[in-house]
């Protein structure tokens, strides 16, 4: 199966790089494709974002709680925002950590039969994790995880009919 | 937005998260800790040897980085 970009999807790809070197994260993960996501105007995956509470804004604060409610169960209560600071390589390209490249393939998998893929077969790709920092991020911030993921998907199918 | 609720810490999930978070805590301690030290003049083998690893991991690991930063690193 080849898989097809739209544009704003390329540009969220390279906006998650950039919020990963932002955190000092040596890999891109799903949370940044979502702080990309929720970042770009006019797509309907970010106004089905914002229309969940979640902005950019929103999103950031809802990740550091769940960094600090992940570490304090290790008995952990540095804030990761205090430590010293680390220089990133800006010409050194960041890889794609492994809960970006499955929420890639479940997009790919979301975005079959569409002519490319769009932003919110992303952002279903990046809702479909189980388990790891999104679902539990979103719960932190008091969203249906099951219950976005349906609208998204009704806004997808709204588009492709 | 709500309190935060800590489930009890014999939640699996809790477990696996705080993993996961140490993990990345670690990394981005160790890249700070490691500018800071060839910053202060260490050389890769002490660096090294205070981080339990070899020469040659510590410096395939943030050479690049650190050359890119600016840093004046030792030879020895």
């Amino acid at each position: 199966m080849v898989t097809r970009f739209a544009q704003h999807v390329r540009t969220i790809v390279k906006a998650a790089e950039a919020e990963a070197r932002a955190s000092a994260s040596p890999t891109v993960e799903a949370e940044h494709v979502l702080l990309a996501i929720s970042a770009l105007d006019g797509t309907d995956a970010q106004r089905v974002l914002a229309s969940a509470g979640l902005d950019h804004h929103a999103i950031k604060l809802a990740l550091e709680r769940e960094v600090h409610q992940s570490l304090s169960a290790a008995g952990i209560t540095i804030d990761p925002g205090q430590l010293p600071h680390a220089t990133i390589d800006p010409s050194r390209h960041l890889r794609m950590g492994a809960s970006t490249r499955t929420a890639l393939e479940r997009a790919a998998k979301a975005s079959a039969g569409a002519r490319q893929m769009q932003p919110c077969h992303l952002l279903i790709g990046v809702l479909g994790a189980q388990a790891g920092t999104v679902p539990r991020m979103l719960a932190l911030a008091g969203v249906d995880q099951g219950k976005l993921t349906e609208r998204v998907r009704s806004t997808t199918d709204e588009k492709t009919q | 937005m709500s309190d935060v609720e800590i489930a009890s810490p014999h939640d699996p999930a809790d477990g696996l998260a705080a993993v996961a978070a140490l993990r990345r805590l670690a990394d981005q301690m160790e890249n700070a800790e490691v500018e800071r030290a060839m910053r202060a003049g260490w050389s890769w083998p002490q660096v090294a040897e205070a981080l339990g690893v070899t020469r040659q991991a510590v410096h395939k690991k943030h050479a690049s980085r650190l050359i890119a930063a600016g840093v004046t690193l030792r030879r020895r």
